[in-house]
């Protein structure tokens, strides 16, 4: 394409205003790693600090369960339900409106209904499985080791999928009805349209969505914060927690930006690397 | 879509199609319905061992409290002016960013691409106290425009990146065509790539309000003054110490969903596809 | 604060905090939390009109994220000019040059419980004007305790008698006595350490120097604190229950007897009108005292604030006897003002002869830490992956790092 230096023009706004606000909050996190709390610069004591805590390498594991259990399913999820929703039946509009429903509730919101939902003693959803006998005692969702963390990803699960479904959606709308008509004409099943017509058709938009969820996974805590705190035992404590819990609960923000300063380094290395593999070559070529 | 196509088309059976659907409006309405449930039990029957399927009474006095003696209506209009406003700011530069992203090859784009991530990479409570400062020296803190701005950080990456990918969907053959006849750049994406991808612009616009509309710390930190506050922090408002009206807050919660989800549903034209149908090379 | 990135700041933003310091003279801007916003409107008012000359401008604050609310403030040195704060955050702050030193604004010390002003001195100065105090008591069912075959009027006092009386209680469905181990770190803080103090034990020392977390006297108090748990007597959501829940689940009559402050009698009262409340002192062992941690709330001034002359004069009026009275949710951290018509519910009695045992938790600067080592080591025990040693110790080794 010509007059690439053009490309510079329309994406210089954006880059201006976000720029401006994270120059200033990139260096204070920075500098803040390694002074101490009355202001001396202190090496990299904030760093050997953190990284010693009992808390840090169970936190990194979680995480990364958080990460990738979250992702698979919503991406998963969200696909097949954007697939439904793109088909042709009477109540389409009301099911989409609907499936948009978790994703708007006010996380704080949703975060505390789910665990209400799940309390051992007060929940429905103890009572609806003890009723029918479908289980004999009450579980202790939140309160088990082994099922804590499980709970805590189904709940970011149900509340994010939505957003893959309608963005995914907006995909399938936009494919031209030629692609289809072709695939009709060498007599594609269903599935076979879903495979060759609908996947490769929304795939940059799969691609761009997964990444902005790991993002998400990445930094939002609402959810286990206003259920667990990262609980019991740290069995969900995973590190954006543990840099809030360090920030605004020890004080102690000179380990809180060491912290994050690590975390950083690892998400932007991840996510450089999925841009230059996934993102960016195959549009190389067209 | 027309009958004609839709007929020609191969799709799910029917009965799928009616478990799937039912399964899914289940899955996502549970809990809704259990907070609105919640916000018409009484306070004795809030918190019953087992718990209670349908109040005895139910009573509107939670929503009375919310619409007539609590901050919420003035939150709303808060969260009113600010969503939109951040929105409609993250649009215009989303779109023209991603126009960029998606039609031009330049030096270190993938530099750039990954920079509209950064402030979504750093930790919320690693970026709150110098963005405070950074508020401060612009003189906006407690101002409808500190927020609108500072919520450029949440929306505007992901309205960069969903734009560029569904730009990228739109055949790039339409342009050139376009740009023979000697249309600009400009004129390209206005008539062309824009009109094109509304459903994706759509889904993104969605996404920025309903973000902004939702977001706590922010909030609670950059706007003290009750003239700015949001809705979510009405929401806290209802705790005190050591309790919460929790029918309260539920009732608020339902008041604050509802908008969006009716909003939502108005604009399913948007959604709907065949906008491209033959608009596309032919 | 004055750290080499707040300098560079401060540098940089100079110019336009001349222009952006939006109050004027004589006006003062006070953040108060929402439970207060009526009291305090009324002693502003009084304020203004006996110092015309000077302005309250009253900020509300909400009490979900309130600490970052206030650290944001604090450390971006955009402050107001006078703040609520909980007891146990004033020495943070105070350590970390976030606040004014008020000695000259508290005059009469004397009147004051002392624990409270423990609370808010670090460096021999003092950094915080309490308002505000109360402990826990343990509040109990007294229908169940009938039903139970136990006399209400004569409740068990020793952990022996109390550990009894509870396992008699849990029948038919209920439990007889509700411990924490979830919410908030400070939930189970506030109700297993006075047991751990009673013995001689504790999570450090009050200097600071020792770790006392795995002593033989607090491995005592744990196990007897966790056994709950273990015998069956707390319910099994224990590990999801902070304060409030287990009020909840006292409401719904599941549960007989909880530990809480008297901020609960009025919920319980209104919620369920049925049940006969009685507040029993904490249990204590056979041979020691009982013991309580204060907790409460304090002013402070930030070394930010734009006024604080006249902040230290609001100061002055607040701390006053009488408007104490009237601020305060529960009691008042002024001995005189005690003598208030508002104390002297018969139902207070037993919350406010626990005041005596009340002692502050010890000032250090990883505090928060500590007790999240601790909290860490609790939850362990309670979801059986260790045993009460064995998380003492783990958690010992923890704090040994942070002291």
């Amino acid at each position: 394409m010509q007059k690439q230096s053009t490309g510079y023009l329309f994406v210089l706004p954006a880059l201006m205003v976000l720029g401006m606000l994270i120059a200033y909050p990139v260096a204070y996190t920075g500098l803040l790693s390694v002074t101490d709390n009355a202001g001396n610069y202190v090496g990299l004591d904030n760093f050997r600090r953190v990284l010693s805590a009992r808390a840090t390498p169970t936190a990194f594991w979680n995480t990364l369960w958080w990460v990738f259990g979250s992702i698979v399913f919503q991406v998963i999820l969200g696909v097949l339900t954007a697939i439904l929703l793109n088909q042709n039946f009477r109540g389409r509009a009301v099911v989409r409106s609907v499936t948009l429903v978790p994703w708007v509730v006010p996380g704080i919101v949703a975060a505390t209904t789910w665990a209400w939902m799940l309390h051992t003693e007060f929940g429905i959803i103890n009572y609806m499985l003890t009723g029918p006998g479908l289980i004999d005692e009450p579980v202790g969702w939140l309160t088990n080791g082994s099922t804590v963390l499980p709970v805590m990803i189904a709940i970011n699960i149900w509340k994010m999928f939505p957003f893959v479904a309608i963005m995914v959606l907006a995909g399938l709308q936009s494919i031209s009805n030629d692609l289809y008509e072709a695939a009709r004409i060498d007599g594609a099943s269903f599935w076979e349209e879903v495979r060759y017509v609908m996947l490769p058709q929304v795939r940059t938009v799969i691609v761009a969505v997964t990444l902005l969820l790991v993002i998400w996974a990445l930094n939002h805590i609402t959810i286990i914060y206003a259920i667990t705190r990262g609980g019991p035992a740290n069995r969900t404590l995973i590190t954006p927690i543990q840099i809030f819990r360090t920030a605004f609960e020890s004080v102690q923000f000179g380990q809180a930006a060491a912290l994050s300063v690590m975390f950083f380094a690892v998400a932007i290395v991840v996510v450089f690397i999925y841009i230059r593999t996934l993102a960016s070559n195959p549009e190389e070529t067209r | 879509m027309n009958k004609l196509q839709t007929l020609k088309r191969p799709g799910l059976p029917g009965w799928l199609i009616l478990t799937a659907s039912v399964l899914l409006v289940l899955v996502c309405l549970f809990p809704f319905w259990w907070m609105v449930l919640s916000s018409v039990k009484t306070l004795r029957e809030l918190y019953t061992v087992p718990p209670i399927w349908w109040p005895a009474a139910p009573t509107w006095e939670n929503y009375r409290t919310v619409l007539f003696e609590s901050n919420i209506p003035r939150y709303f209009l808060n969260s009113i002016i600010i969503s939109v406003g951040s929105t409609a700011l993250a649009l215009v530069l989303a779109i023209f960013a991603s126009y960029g992203f998606a039609r031009f090859n330049f030096k270190g784009k993938p530099l750039l691409q990954s920079f509209v991530l950064v402030g979504q990479l750093l930790p919320t409570a690693a970026i709150i106290v110098p963005l405070f400062v950074t508020l401060r020296v612009l003189n906006l803190v407690n101002t409808y425009w500190g927020l609108i701005l500072v919520y450029m950080i949440i929306t505007l990456p992901l309205s960069v990146w969903m734009l560029t990918s569904y730009f990228k969907n739109i055949p790039v053959e339409l342009e050139e065509a376009a740009i023979i006849d000697g249309a600009s750049r400009l004129e390209c994406l206005f008539r062309i790539t824009l009109p094109l991808s509304l459903p994706g612009l759509a889904s993104v616009m969605v996404y920025a309000f309903v973000t902004t509309w939702n977001e706590f710390i922010f909030a609670l930190c950059f706007a003290t003054d009750s003239s700015v506050k949001t809705l979510p922090i009405g929401l806290a408002e209802f705790s005190t110490e050591f309790n919460t009206d929790w029918g309260a807050v539920m009732a608020a919660s339902v008041v604050m969903t509802l908008p969006i989800a009716i909003l939502f549903l108005s604009m399913q034209r948007l959604f709907v596809g065949g906008l491209t149908a033959g608009a596309t090379k032919g | 604060m004055k750290t080499l990135t707040m300098k560079l700041a401060m540098a940089a933003t100079a110019s336009f905090l001349a222009m952006s310091a939006g109050a004027w003279a004589g006006e003062v801007v006070w953040w108060t939390p929402n439970f207060n916003e009526a009291r305090a409107r009324e002693l502003v008012e009084k304020f203004q009109a006996a110092n015309p000359d000077v302005t309250v401008k009253l900020e509300i604050t909400t009490t979900d994220g309130l600490p970052q609310r206030i650290l944001t403030s604090l450390q971006s040195g955009a402050a107001p000019d006078v703040i609520d704060v909980q007891h146990g955050w004033v020495n943070g702050y105070a350590q970390n040059n976030l606040v004014l030193p008020v000695d000259d604004v508290l005059t009469d010390r004397e009147d004051y419980i002392p624990a409270a002003l423990e609370y808010n001195t670090w460096d021999g100065k003092l950094w915080g004007i309490p308002y505000r105090i109360e402990t826990h008591a343990v509040i109990i069912n007294k229908g169940d305790y009938t039903a139970a075959g136990l006399d209400p009027d004569n409740p068990p006092t020793t952990w022996t008698a109390f550990k009894d009386a509870a396992k008699k209680l849990t029948t038919n469905g209920k439990s007889g006595f509700a411990i924490t181990g979830g919410g908030e770190v400070g939930n189970t803080i506030f109700r297993s350490l006075p047991f751990m103090w009673m013995l001689g034990g504790g999570i450090i020392s009050d200097d600071g120097k020792q770790v006392l977390v795995n002593s033989p006297e607090s491995i005592e108090a744990v196990t007897f604190y966790t056994d709950f748990l273990k015998e069956g007597i707390s319910p099994t959501s224990t590990l999801e229950n902070d304060g409030t829940a287990n009020r909840r689940l006292f409401i719904a009559e599941t549960v007989s007897m909880y530990q809480s402050g008297q901020f609960d009698i009025q919920s319980i009262r209104k919620e369920n009108p049925n049940i006969d409340i009685g507040v029993i002192p904490v249990p204590h062992p056979d041979d020691g005292k009982t013991a309580a941690i204060l907790g409460g709330w304090s002013f402070v001034i930030p070394s930010d604030a734009k006024n604080p002359d006249d902040a230290k004069k609001l100061l002055g009026f607040l701390a006053k006897s009488e408007n104490q009275a009237v601020l305060t949710d529960t009691f008042p951290a002024r001995i005189s003002a005690m003598e208030a018509e508002r104390f002297n519910d018969p139902i207070l009695q037993v919350f406010k002869e626990m005041l005596p045992f009340g002692r502050p938790v010890p000032a250090h600067p990883n505090w928060v830490q500590i007790s999240q080592a601790y909290f860490d080591g609790i939850q362990r025990i309670l979801l059986g992956d260790e045993d009460v040693k064995t998380a003492m110790d783990g958690a010992a080794d923890e704090i040994e790092g942070l002291l």
